[in-house]
Protein backbone atom coordinates (compact mmCIF):
# COMPACT_ATOMS: atom_id res chain seq x y z
CA UNK A 1 0.00 0.00 0.00
CA UNK A 2 1.35 3.78 -0.66
CA UNK A 3 1.79 5.85 1.94
CA UNK A 4 -0.60 8.32 0.12
CA UNK A 5 -3.18 5.68 0.96
CA UNK A 6 -1.79 4.73 4.45
CA UNK A 7 -5.39 5.85 6.06
CA UNK A 8 -8.89 5.07 4.17
CA UNK A 9 -9.98 7.41 1.32
CA UNK A 10 -13.21 8.62 1.15
CA UNK A 11 -14.39 8.59 -2.14
CA UNK A 12 -17.14 10.09 -5.02
CA UNK A 13 -18.77 6.46 -5.58
CA UNK A 14 -22.47 7.32 -5.64
CA UNK A 15 -22.36 8.85 -8.85
CA UNK A 16 -20.27 5.88 -9.72
CA UNK A 17 -23.68 3.15 -8.18
CA UNK A 18 -25.80 4.98 -10.65
CA UNK A 19 -23.97 4.95 -13.63
CA UNK A 20 -23.60 1.58 -13.01
CA UNK A 21 -27.05 0.62 -12.61
CA UNK A 22 -27.64 2.54 -15.63
CA UNK A 23 -25.08 0.82 -18.08
CA UNK A 24 -26.71 -2.47 -16.77
CA UNK A 25 -30.12 -1.42 -17.35
CA UNK A 26 -29.46 -0.22 -20.97
CA UNK A 27 -27.87 -3.19 -21.96
CA UNK A 28 -31.32 -5.00 -21.30
CA UNK A 29 -32.71 -2.65 -23.69
CA UNK A 30 -29.92 -2.41 -26.38
CA UNK A 31 -29.82 -6.32 -27.01
CA UNK A 32 -33.43 -5.81 -27.06
CA UNK A 33 -33.79 -3.63 -29.50
CA UNK A 34 -31.23 -5.67 -31.95
CA UNK A 35 -33.15 -9.09 -30.92
CA UNK A 36 -35.73 -7.14 -32.84
CA UNK A 37 -34.27 -5.82 -36.14
CA UNK A 38 -32.64 -8.87 -36.28
CA UNK A 39 -35.89 -10.65 -36.06
CA UNK A 40 -37.32 -7.99 -38.58
CA UNK A 41 -34.59 -8.73 -40.91
CA UNK A 42 -35.57 -12.47 -40.74
CA UNK A 43 -39.73 -11.86 -40.95
CA UNK A 44 -39.78 -8.27 -42.68
CA UNK A 45 -43.74 -8.50 -42.09
CA UNK A 46 -42.65 -7.42 -38.17
CA UNK A 47 -41.43 -3.52 -40.02
CA UNK A 48 -45.80 -2.91 -39.62
CA UNK A 49 -45.25 0.84 -38.44
CA UNK A 50 -42.51 3.46 -39.91
CA UNK A 51 -41.34 4.19 -36.35
CA UNK A 52 -40.13 0.66 -35.80
CA UNK A 53 -39.49 -0.19 -38.66
CA UNK A 54 -35.22 -1.55 -39.48
CA UNK A 55 -34.15 1.58 -41.06
CA UNK A 56 -35.16 3.70 -37.63
CA UNK A 57 -34.40 1.18 -34.70
CA UNK A 58 -31.00 -0.06 -36.05
CA UNK A 59 -29.36 3.50 -35.05
CA UNK A 60 -31.73 3.64 -32.12
CA UNK A 61 -29.61 -0.42 -31.56
CA UNK A 62 -25.98 1.20 -31.82
CA UNK A 63 -26.55 4.28 -29.80
CA UNK A 64 -28.65 2.13 -27.09
CA UNK A 65 -25.18 -0.29 -26.94
CA UNK A 66 -22.53 2.17 -27.63
CA UNK A 67 -23.31 5.10 -26.39
CA UNK A 68 -26.48 4.25 -23.46
CA UNK A 69 -24.48 1.10 -22.34
CA UNK A 70 -20.70 1.64 -23.16
CA UNK A 71 -20.68 5.12 -22.29
CA UNK A 72 -22.21 4.70 -19.12
CA UNK A 73 -19.80 1.55 -18.52
CA UNK A 74 -16.86 3.97 -19.31
CA UNK A 75 -18.31 6.87 -17.30
CA UNK A 76 -18.73 4.42 -14.24
CA UNK A 77 -15.43 2.71 -14.30
CA UNK A 78 -13.22 6.00 -15.75
CA UNK A 79 -14.69 7.73 -12.06
CA UNK A 80 -14.15 4.33 -10.37
CA UNK A 81 -10.21 3.30 -11.52
CA UNK A 82 -9.30 7.22 -11.42
CA UNK A 83 -10.01 7.76 -7.64
CA UNK A 84 -9.03 4.21 -6.77
CA UNK A 85 -5.54 4.14 -8.56
CA UNK A 86 -5.33 7.90 -7.67
CA UNK A 87 -6.01 7.90 -3.47
CA UNK A 88 -8.40 10.94 -3.90
CA UNK A 89 -12.30 11.79 -4.57
CA UNK A 90 -13.35 13.26 -7.86
CA UNK A 91 -12.02 16.42 -9.03
CA UNK A 92 -15.98 17.84 -8.92
CA UNK A 93 -18.69 15.47 -7.47
CA UNK A 94 -21.13 18.09 -8.84
CA UNK A 95 -19.54 17.63 -12.31
CA UNK A 96 -19.72 14.11 -12.65
CA UNK A 97 -23.53 14.25 -11.68
CA UNK A 98 -24.17 17.09 -14.44
CA UNK A 99 -22.31 14.15 -17.05
CA UNK A 100 -24.63 11.66 -15.00
CA UNK A 101 -27.83 13.96 -15.88
CA UNK A 102 -26.21 15.23 -19.24
CA UNK A 103 -25.64 11.67 -20.59
CA UNK A 104 -28.97 10.59 -19.93
CA UNK A 105 -30.81 13.75 -21.62
CA UNK A 106 -28.72 12.68 -25.00
CA UNK A 107 -29.96 8.85 -24.61
CA UNK A 108 -34.11 9.82 -24.18
CA UNK A 109 -33.16 12.78 -26.99
CA UNK A 110 -32.07 9.89 -29.59
CA UNK A 111 -34.94 7.51 -27.71
CA UNK A 112 -37.40 10.33 -29.36
CA UNK A 113 -35.47 11.33 -32.61
CA UNK A 114 -34.17 8.21 -34.21
CA UNK A 115 -37.60 6.59 -34.11
CA UNK A 116 -38.90 9.67 -35.36
CA UNK A 117 -36.62 9.10 -38.40
CA UNK A 118 -34.91 12.43 -37.27
CA UNK A 119 -31.29 11.79 -38.12
CA UNK A 120 -28.12 12.80 -39.59
CA UNK A 121 -27.48 9.78 -41.49
CA UNK A 122 -23.62 9.40 -40.71
CA UNK A 123 -23.35 5.60 -39.17
CA UNK A 124 -22.75 6.16 -35.39
CA UNK A 125 -23.32 9.69 -35.55
CA UNK A 126 -26.69 9.63 -36.48
CA UNK A 127 -28.15 12.33 -33.77
CA UNK A 128 -29.20 15.81 -35.12
CA UNK A 129 -26.58 19.14 -34.44
CA UNK A 130 -28.44 20.63 -30.89
CA UNK A 131 -27.87 17.14 -29.88
CA UNK A 132 -24.04 16.58 -30.69
CA UNK A 133 -23.43 19.89 -29.09
CA UNK A 134 -25.34 17.83 -25.67
CA UNK A 135 -23.20 15.24 -26.28
CA UNK A 136 -19.78 17.62 -26.74
CA UNK A 137 -20.57 19.18 -23.83
CA UNK A 138 -21.50 16.52 -21.81
CA UNK A 139 -17.89 14.74 -22.93
CA UNK A 140 -15.97 17.70 -22.06
CA UNK A 141 -17.48 17.92 -18.30
CA UNK A 142 -16.59 14.41 -18.21
CA UNK A 143 -12.93 14.93 -19.36
CA UNK A 144 -11.96 17.71 -17.75
CA UNK A 145 -13.39 16.20 -14.50
CA UNK A 146 -10.96 12.91 -15.10
CA UNK A 147 -7.87 14.60 -16.30
CA UNK A 148 -8.45 16.96 -13.32
CA UNK A 149 -8.84 14.21 -10.81
CA UNK A 150 -5.76 12.56 -12.61
CA UNK A 151 -4.10 16.22 -11.72
CA UNK A 152 -5.07 15.97 -8.24
CA UNK A 153 -4.19 12.18 -7.61
CA UNK A 154 -2.52 11.41 -4.04
CA UNK A 155 -0.05 9.40 -5.57
CA UNK A 156 2.80 9.93 -8.12
CA UNK A 157 2.45 7.20 -10.63
CA UNK A 158 -0.95 7.48 -13.48
CA UNK A 159 -1.73 4.17 -13.60
CA UNK A 160 -1.88 2.81 -17.27
CA UNK A 161 -5.50 2.90 -17.47
CA UNK A 162 -5.98 6.26 -16.62
CA UNK A 163 -3.90 6.97 -19.70
CA UNK A 164 -6.37 4.60 -22.13
CA UNK A 165 -9.46 6.48 -20.50
CA UNK A 166 -7.71 10.17 -21.01
CA UNK A 167 -6.62 9.04 -24.74
CA UNK A 168 -10.47 8.12 -25.65
CA UNK A 169 -11.03 11.13 -24.14
CA UNK A 170 -9.09 13.77 -26.14
CA UNK A 171 -9.63 10.96 -28.81
CA UNK A 172 -13.30 10.85 -29.19
CA UNK A 173 -13.46 14.73 -28.61
CA UNK A 174 -11.65 15.45 -31.75
CA UNK A 175 -13.63 12.94 -34.05
CA UNK A 176 -16.85 13.83 -32.99
CA UNK A 177 -16.54 17.52 -33.46
CA UNK A 178 -14.98 17.20 -36.62
CA UNK A 179 -17.20 14.76 -38.26
CA UNK A 180 -20.50 16.36 -37.05
CA UNK A 181 -19.58 19.79 -38.43
CA UNK A 182 -22.58 20.84 -39.88
CA UNK A 183 -24.38 23.87 -41.47
CA UNK A 184 -27.95 23.33 -39.40
CA UNK A 185 -31.08 23.98 -41.21
CA UNK A 186 -33.38 23.77 -38.65
CA UNK A 187 -33.93 22.32 -35.43
CA UNK A 188 -33.83 19.13 -36.62
CA UNK A 189 -32.18 19.43 -40.22
CA UNK A 190 -28.95 19.78 -41.03
CA UNK A 191 -26.40 19.42 -44.01
CA UNK A 192 -22.85 18.10 -43.67
CA UNK A 193 -20.31 20.42 -44.36
CA UNK A 194 -18.43 17.57 -45.80
CA UNK A 195 -19.26 15.69 -49.82
CA UNK A 196 -18.60 12.96 -51.48
CA UNK A 197 -15.47 11.65 -50.74
CA UNK A 198 -14.63 13.65 -48.39
CA UNK A 199 -17.77 12.93 -46.92
CA UNK A 200 -16.77 9.28 -46.86
CA UNK A 201 -13.39 9.38 -45.39
CA UNK A 202 -14.38 12.29 -42.82
CA UNK A 203 -17.05 9.52 -41.50
CA UNK A 204 -15.04 5.87 -41.46
CA UNK A 205 -12.47 8.07 -39.63
CA UNK A 206 -15.00 8.78 -37.40
CA UNK A 207 -16.71 4.89 -37.43
CA UNK A 208 -12.93 3.12 -37.12
CA UNK A 209 -12.10 5.29 -34.64
CA UNK A 210 -15.43 4.96 -32.65
CA UNK A 211 -14.50 1.13 -32.60
CA UNK A 212 -10.57 2.16 -31.96
CA UNK A 213 -10.54 4.78 -28.92
CA UNK A 214 -14.09 4.87 -27.65
CA UNK A 215 -14.67 0.79 -27.81
CA UNK A 216 -10.85 -0.13 -27.39
CA UNK A 217 -8.76 1.82 -25.80
CA UNK A 218 -11.67 2.86 -23.09
CA UNK A 219 -12.09 -0.69 -22.88
CA UNK A 220 -8.87 -1.52 -22.32
CA UNK A 221 -8.58 0.57 -19.60
CA UNK A 222 -11.01 -1.15 -17.75
CA UNK A 223 -9.23 -4.56 -18.80
CA UNK A 224 -5.62 -3.41 -17.34
CA UNK A 225 -7.79 -2.43 -13.91
CA UNK A 226 -10.29 -5.05 -13.42
CA UNK A 227 -8.31 -8.02 -14.63
CA UNK A 228 -5.83 -7.76 -12.14
CA UNK A 229 -8.05 -6.53 -10.28
CA UNK A 230 -10.28 -9.50 -9.87
CA UNK A 231 -7.53 -12.13 -10.60
CA UNK A 232 -5.56 -10.75 -7.16
CA UNK A 233 -2.33 -10.60 -9.28
CA UNK A 234 -0.70 -7.59 -10.72
CA UNK A 235 -0.74 -7.22 -14.36
CA UNK A 236 2.04 -9.73 -16.20
CA UNK A 237 3.66 -6.75 -17.75
CA UNK A 238 3.94 -3.32 -17.03
CA UNK A 239 6.34 -2.11 -19.88
CA UNK A 240 4.29 -4.17 -22.48
CA UNK A 241 1.07 -2.13 -21.43
CA UNK A 242 2.56 1.01 -22.14
CA UNK A 243 3.92 -0.30 -25.57
CA UNK A 244 0.42 -1.06 -25.97
CA UNK A 245 -1.14 1.87 -24.71
CA UNK A 246 1.06 4.11 -27.56
CA UNK A 247 1.29 2.03 -30.35
CA UNK A 248 -2.71 1.95 -29.93
CA UNK A 249 -2.32 5.77 -29.65
CA UNK A 250 -0.22 6.47 -32.16
CA UNK A 251 -1.70 3.81 -34.64
CA UNK A 252 -5.23 3.72 -34.68
CA UNK A 253 -6.06 6.96 -36.33
CA UNK A 254 -5.39 5.73 -39.59
CA UNK A 255 -6.79 2.41 -39.79
CA UNK A 256 -10.60 4.33 -41.56
CA UNK A 257 -9.67 4.48 -45.01
CA UNK A 258 -9.74 0.48 -45.00
CA UNK A 259 -13.42 1.02 -44.83
CA UNK A 260 -13.40 2.00 -48.18
CA UNK A 261 -11.60 -0.45 -50.26
CA UNK A 262 -12.42 0.20 -54.03
CA UNK A 263 -14.08 3.81 -53.75
CA UNK A 264 -13.65 6.56 -55.27
CA UNK A 265 -11.26 7.24 -52.70
CA UNK A 266 -7.15 7.16 -53.83
CA UNK A 267 -6.31 3.80 -54.18
CA UNK A 268 -3.36 4.57 -52.05
CA UNK A 269 -5.07 5.96 -48.94
CA UNK A 270 -6.79 2.02 -49.03
CA UNK A 271 -3.84 0.36 -49.14
CA UNK A 272 -2.29 2.56 -46.20
CA UNK A 273 -4.68 1.59 -43.69
CA UNK A 274 -4.81 -1.95 -44.48
CA UNK A 275 -1.00 -1.47 -44.15
CA UNK A 276 -1.32 -0.11 -40.31
CA UNK A 277 -4.47 -2.33 -39.80
CA UNK A 278 -2.18 -5.18 -39.97
CA UNK A 279 0.53 -3.58 -37.87
CA UNK A 280 -1.95 -3.29 -34.88
CA UNK A 281 -2.10 -7.00 -34.72
CA UNK A 282 1.60 -6.53 -32.90
CA UNK A 283 0.28 -4.50 -29.95
CA UNK A 284 -3.54 -5.62 -29.74
CA UNK A 285 -2.14 -8.90 -29.62
CA UNK A 286 0.43 -7.80 -27.09
CA UNK A 287 -2.26 -6.43 -24.57
CA UNK A 288 -4.16 -9.80 -24.94
CA UNK A 289 -1.40 -11.65 -23.90
CA UNK A 290 -0.61 -9.59 -21.24
CA UNK A 291 -3.77 -9.59 -19.92
CA UNK A 292 -3.70 -13.62 -20.28
CA UNK A 293 -1.02 -14.14 -18.73
CA UNK A 294 -2.01 -12.24 -15.74
CA UNK A 295 -3.46 -15.20 -14.61
CA UNK A 296 -0.24 -17.08 -14.75
CA UNK A 297 -0.02 -19.45 -12.24
CA UNK A 298 -4.27 -19.02 -11.20
CA UNK A 299 -5.46 -20.79 -13.54
CA UNK A 300 -7.47 -22.53 -11.52
CA UNK A 301 -9.30 -19.57 -10.67
CA UNK A 302 -11.44 -19.62 -13.73
CA UNK A 303 -13.68 -23.14 -12.03
CA UNK A 304 -14.80 -20.90 -9.55
CA UNK A 305 -14.76 -17.46 -10.40
CA UNK A 306 -17.12 -16.59 -13.04
CA UNK A 307 -16.55 -12.70 -13.05
CA UNK A 308 -13.40 -13.53 -14.15
CA UNK A 309 -14.08 -15.45 -17.07
CA UNK A 310 -16.04 -13.19 -18.36
CA UNK A 311 -12.92 -10.85 -18.20
CA UNK A 312 -10.78 -13.51 -19.61
CA UNK A 313 -13.52 -14.55 -22.62
CA UNK A 314 -13.31 -10.83 -23.87
CA UNK A 315 -9.28 -11.03 -23.81
CA UNK A 316 -9.91 -14.20 -26.38
CA UNK A 317 -12.62 -12.62 -27.98
CA UNK A 318 -10.25 -9.00 -28.13
CA UNK A 319 -7.25 -11.62 -29.69
CA UNK A 320 -9.94 -13.11 -32.51
CA UNK A 321 -11.40 -9.86 -33.96
CA UNK A 322 -7.86 -7.96 -33.89
CA UNK A 323 -6.86 -10.35 -36.20
CA UNK A 324 -10.00 -10.64 -38.25
CA UNK A 325 -10.20 -7.23 -38.70
CA UNK A 326 -6.76 -6.08 -40.32
CA UNK A 327 -7.79 -9.46 -42.21
CA UNK A 328 -11.01 -7.99 -43.76
CA UNK A 329 -9.17 -5.08 -44.31
CA UNK A 330 -6.48 -6.34 -47.34
CA UNK A 331 -7.92 -5.66 -50.61
CA UNK A 332 -8.41 -9.33 -51.81
CA UNK A 333 -10.46 -9.89 -48.72
CA UNK A 334 -12.30 -6.96 -49.08
CA UNK A 335 -13.49 -8.14 -52.43
CA UNK A 336 -15.37 -10.81 -51.02
CA UNK A 337 -16.15 -9.49 -47.49
CA UNK A 338 -17.29 -6.11 -47.89
CA UNK A 339 -21.00 -5.49 -47.95
CA UNK A 340 -21.51 -8.55 -46.70
CA UNK A 341 -22.58 -10.26 -43.30
CA UNK A 342 -19.73 -11.17 -42.60
CA UNK A 343 -18.65 -7.59 -41.50
CA UNK A 344 -21.50 -7.67 -39.30
CA UNK A 345 -19.82 -11.19 -37.44
CA UNK A 346 -16.83 -9.20 -37.41
CA UNK A 347 -18.58 -6.06 -35.44
CA UNK A 348 -20.43 -8.22 -33.47
CA UNK A 349 -17.39 -10.70 -31.98
CA UNK A 350 -15.65 -7.72 -31.07
CA UNK A 351 -18.66 -5.68 -29.57
CA UNK A 352 -20.42 -8.92 -27.84
CA UNK A 353 -17.52 -10.88 -27.32
CA UNK A 354 -15.10 -8.22 -26.23
CA UNK A 355 -16.69 -5.04 -24.93
CA UNK A 356 -20.10 -6.49 -23.48
CA UNK A 357 -17.88 -9.22 -21.83
CA UNK A 358 -15.37 -6.87 -20.31
CA UNK A 359 -17.75 -4.54 -19.37
CA UNK A 360 -20.17 -7.37 -17.86
CA UNK A 361 -16.84 -8.35 -15.71
CA UNK A 362 -16.20 -5.08 -14.55
CA UNK A 363 -19.56 -4.27 -13.30
CA UNK A 364 -19.96 -7.26 -11.75
CA UNK A 365 -16.89 -6.70 -9.93
CA UNK A 366 -17.42 -3.09 -9.15
CA UNK A 367 -21.46 -3.73 -8.15
CA UNK A 368 -19.68 -6.19 -5.27
CA UNK A 369 -17.20 -3.12 -4.31
CA UNK A 370 -19.97 -0.13 -4.66
CA UNK A 371 -22.45 -2.15 -2.58
CA UNK A 372 -19.76 -3.67 -0.09
CA UNK A 373 -21.38 -7.15 -0.42
CA UNK A 374 -21.00 -10.27 -2.46
CA UNK A 375 -23.58 -11.29 -5.79
CA UNK A 376 -26.72 -12.17 -4.63
CA UNK A 377 -25.97 -15.38 -6.91
CA UNK A 378 -22.69 -16.49 -8.02
CA UNK A 379 -24.69 -19.57 -9.90
CA UNK A 380 -26.22 -16.70 -11.65
CA UNK A 381 -23.73 -15.18 -12.60
CA UNK A 382 -22.36 -18.50 -14.07
CA UNK A 383 -26.09 -19.05 -15.72
CA UNK A 384 -24.79 -15.38 -17.55
CA UNK A 385 -21.71 -16.28 -18.15
CA UNK A 386 -22.59 -19.14 -20.29
CA UNK A 387 -25.68 -17.44 -21.85
CA UNK A 388 -23.49 -14.46 -23.05
CA UNK A 389 -20.73 -17.24 -24.45
CA UNK A 390 -22.97 -19.72 -26.27
CA UNK A 391 -25.10 -15.90 -27.57
CA UNK A 392 -22.33 -14.69 -28.84
CA UNK A 393 -20.88 -17.98 -31.06
CA UNK A 394 -24.02 -18.29 -32.52
CA UNK A 395 -24.46 -14.73 -33.33
CA UNK A 396 -21.04 -14.59 -35.35
CA UNK A 397 -20.91 -18.09 -36.75
CA UNK A 398 -24.56 -17.60 -38.59
CA UNK A 399 -22.57 -14.06 -40.23
CA UNK A 400 -19.89 -15.72 -40.79
CA UNK A 401 -21.61 -18.63 -43.45
CA UNK A 402 -24.04 -15.98 -44.42
CA UNK A 403 -21.55 -13.34 -45.55
CA UNK A 404 -18.95 -15.52 -47.18
CA UNK A 405 -22.12 -17.22 -49.20
CA UNK A 406 -23.29 -13.89 -49.90
CA UNK A 407 -19.89 -12.77 -50.94
CA UNK A 408 -19.29 -15.83 -53.34
CA UNK A 409 -23.27 -15.47 -54.71
CA UNK A 410 -22.75 -12.17 -55.60
CA UNK A 411 -19.60 -12.50 -57.81
CA UNK A 412 -20.52 -15.81 -59.53
CA UNK A 413 -20.57 -15.67 -62.81
CA UNK A 414 -21.62 -18.24 -65.16
CA UNK A 415 -20.35 -19.30 -68.51
CA UNK A 416 -21.48 -16.71 -70.91
CA UNK A 417 -20.29 -13.86 -67.85
CA UNK A 418 -23.68 -12.97 -67.00
CA UNK A 419 -24.44 -12.99 -62.86
CA UNK A 420 -25.30 -16.69 -62.07
CA UNK A 421 -27.39 -15.22 -58.89
CA UNK A 422 -30.11 -12.50 -58.42
CA UNK A 423 -29.74 -10.23 -55.70
CA UNK A 424 -33.06 -11.81 -54.44
CA UNK A 425 -32.02 -15.27 -54.73
CA UNK A 426 -29.17 -13.97 -52.03
CA UNK A 427 -31.60 -12.52 -50.05
CA UNK A 428 -33.53 -15.72 -49.79
CA UNK A 429 -30.49 -17.41 -49.14
CA UNK A 430 -29.40 -15.49 -46.37
CA UNK A 431 -33.07 -16.53 -44.41
CA UNK A 432 -31.90 -19.35 -41.90
CA UNK A 433 -28.69 -17.56 -40.71
CA UNK A 434 -30.58 -14.45 -40.21
CA UNK A 435 -33.21 -16.62 -38.35
CA UNK A 436 -29.81 -18.22 -36.56
CA UNK A 437 -28.81 -14.74 -35.72
CA UNK A 438 -31.89 -13.46 -33.81
CA UNK A 439 -31.37 -16.82 -31.57
CA UNK A 440 -28.08 -16.51 -30.91
CA UNK A 441 -29.30 -12.70 -30.32
CA UNK A 442 -31.96 -13.66 -28.29
CA UNK A 443 -29.98 -15.96 -26.26
CA UNK A 444 -27.41 -13.21 -25.23
CA UNK A 445 -30.29 -10.92 -24.61
CA UNK A 446 -31.80 -13.42 -21.76
CA UNK A 447 -28.40 -13.87 -19.83
CA UNK A 448 -28.59 -9.61 -19.58
CA UNK A 449 -31.80 -9.85 -17.88
CA UNK A 450 -30.23 -12.48 -15.28
CA UNK A 451 -27.58 -10.32 -14.50
CA UNK A 452 -30.14 -7.24 -14.29
CA UNK A 453 -32.12 -9.29 -11.94
CA UNK A 454 -28.83 -10.48 -10.21
CA UNK A 455 -27.63 -7.14 -9.52
CA UNK A 456 -30.99 -5.91 -8.08
CA UNK A 457 -31.23 -8.85 -5.75
CA UNK A 458 -27.77 -7.64 -4.53
CA UNK A 459 -28.45 -3.94 -4.46
CA UNK A 460 -31.58 -4.74 -2.16
CA UNK A 461 -29.57 -7.34 -0.38
CA UNK A 462 -27.19 -4.81 0.64
CA UNK A 463 -29.88 -2.03 1.29
CA UNK A 464 -31.49 -4.65 3.46
CA UNK A 465 -28.10 -5.75 5.28
CA UNK A 466 -27.24 -1.99 5.89
CA UNK A 467 -31.06 -1.14 7.36
CA UNK A 468 -30.14 -4.29 9.62
CA UNK A 469 -26.91 -3.11 10.78
CA UNK A 470 -28.29 0.22 11.32
CA UNK A 471 -31.03 -0.30 13.30
CA UNK A 472 -29.46 -1.38 16.77
CA UNK A 473 -26.78 1.09 16.27
CA UNK A 474 -29.24 3.38 16.60
CA UNK A 475 -31.54 1.52 19.27
CA UNK B 1 12.11 -2.50 -58.76
CA UNK B 2 11.88 0.98 -60.58
CA UNK B 3 8.06 0.70 -60.04
CA UNK B 4 8.78 0.22 -56.30
CA UNK B 5 11.18 2.97 -56.06
CA UNK B 6 8.49 5.16 -58.43
CA UNK B 7 5.63 4.24 -55.49
CA UNK B 8 7.52 5.78 -53.03
CA UNK B 9 8.86 8.53 -54.43
CA UNK B 10 7.45 12.06 -53.90
CA UNK B 11 7.26 15.21 -55.88
CA UNK B 12 8.40 17.77 -53.41
CA UNK B 13 7.59 20.96 -55.23
CA UNK B 14 4.01 19.69 -55.93
CA UNK B 15 3.15 19.24 -52.31
CA UNK B 16 0.74 20.98 -50.36
CA UNK B 17 0.31 22.18 -46.87
CA UNK B 18 -2.21 19.27 -45.53
CA UNK B 19 0.52 16.88 -47.56
CA UNK B 20 3.60 18.81 -45.44
CA UNK B 21 0.93 18.72 -42.37
CA UNK B 22 0.84 14.76 -43.25
CA UNK B 23 4.66 14.14 -43.19
CA UNK B 24 5.02 15.85 -40.40
CA UNK B 25 2.60 13.68 -37.93
CA UNK B 26 3.60 10.56 -39.70
CA UNK B 27 7.44 11.10 -39.30
CA UNK B 28 5.79 12.64 -35.90
CA UNK B 29 4.66 8.88 -35.06
CA UNK B 30 7.69 7.06 -36.09
CA UNK B 31 9.93 9.20 -34.13
CA UNK B 32 7.41 9.04 -30.94
CA UNK B 33 7.17 5.07 -31.32
CA UNK B 34 10.97 4.73 -31.69
CA UNK B 35 11.21 6.55 -29.07
CA UNK B 36 8.78 4.58 -26.87
CA UNK B 37 10.55 1.76 -27.74
CA UNK B 38 13.62 2.56 -26.50
CA UNK B 39 12.03 4.31 -22.84
CA UNK B 40 10.69 0.41 -22.83
CA UNK B 41 12.86 -2.07 -23.60
CA UNK B 42 16.22 -0.35 -22.28
CA UNK B 43 17.40 -2.26 -19.49
CA UNK B 44 18.22 0.61 -17.20
CA UNK B 45 14.22 1.12 -17.50
CA UNK B 46 12.72 -2.28 -16.48
CA UNK B 47 12.48 -1.97 -12.79
CA UNK B 48 10.74 1.65 -13.28
CA UNK B 49 8.33 0.73 -15.14
CA UNK B 50 7.33 -3.39 -13.56
CA UNK B 51 7.73 -1.36 -10.05
CA UNK B 52 4.25 -0.17 -11.38
CA UNK B 53 2.84 -3.55 -12.23
CA UNK B 54 0.82 -4.51 -8.83
CA UNK B 55 -1.01 -0.80 -8.58
CA UNK B 56 -4.52 -1.55 -9.05
CA UNK B 57 -3.90 -3.59 -6.46
CA UNK B 58 -3.08 -1.34 -3.76
CA UNK B 59 -6.08 -0.07 -2.98
CA UNK B 60 -8.64 -2.47 -1.24
CA UNK B 61 -10.02 -0.90 1.05
CA UNK B 62 -13.83 -1.75 1.22
CA UNK B 63 -15.59 1.78 -0.02
CA UNK B 64 -17.95 3.14 2.78
CA UNK B 65 -21.16 2.77 2.12
CA UNK B 66 -23.11 5.59 4.00
CA UNK B 67 -20.98 8.14 2.41
CA UNK B 68 -22.91 10.90 0.76
CA UNK B 69 -20.44 12.62 -1.01
CA UNK B 70 -20.16 15.64 1.43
Amino acid sequence: MNAAQATPVKYDMEVVRWFSIAAVIYLVVGTLLGVWIAAELAWPSLNFIPEIAFGRLRPLHTNAVIFAFGGCTLMATGYYMVQRTGATRLWSNGLAWFTFWGWNLVIVLAVITLPLGITQGKEYAELEWPIDILIAIVWLAFGLNHIMTVAIRKTSHIYVSNWFIMSMIVMITYLHVVNSLAIPVSLATSYSIYSGVQDAMVQWWWGHNAVGFYLTAGFLGIMYYFVPKQAGRPIFSYRLSVLHFWALTFGYVWLGSHHLQYTALPDWTGSLGAAVSLAMIIPSWGGAINGMMTLSGAWDRLRTDYILRFLVVALAFYAMSTFEGPVMSLKTVNALSHYTDWTIGHVHSGALGWVAMVAIGALYHMVKKLWNTEMYSDSLVNVHFWLSTIGTVVYIVAMWVSGIMQGLMWRDYDEYGTLTYTFVESVFAMHPYYAMRAIGGLIFHLGTLVMLYNVVMTVRQASAARGAAAVPAQA
Amino acid sequence: MTKLLGYLGMDVSAMTANDWLGVFFTLGAFIGMVVVYFMVFRPANKDAFESQRGMALDDEDPIDMGEKND
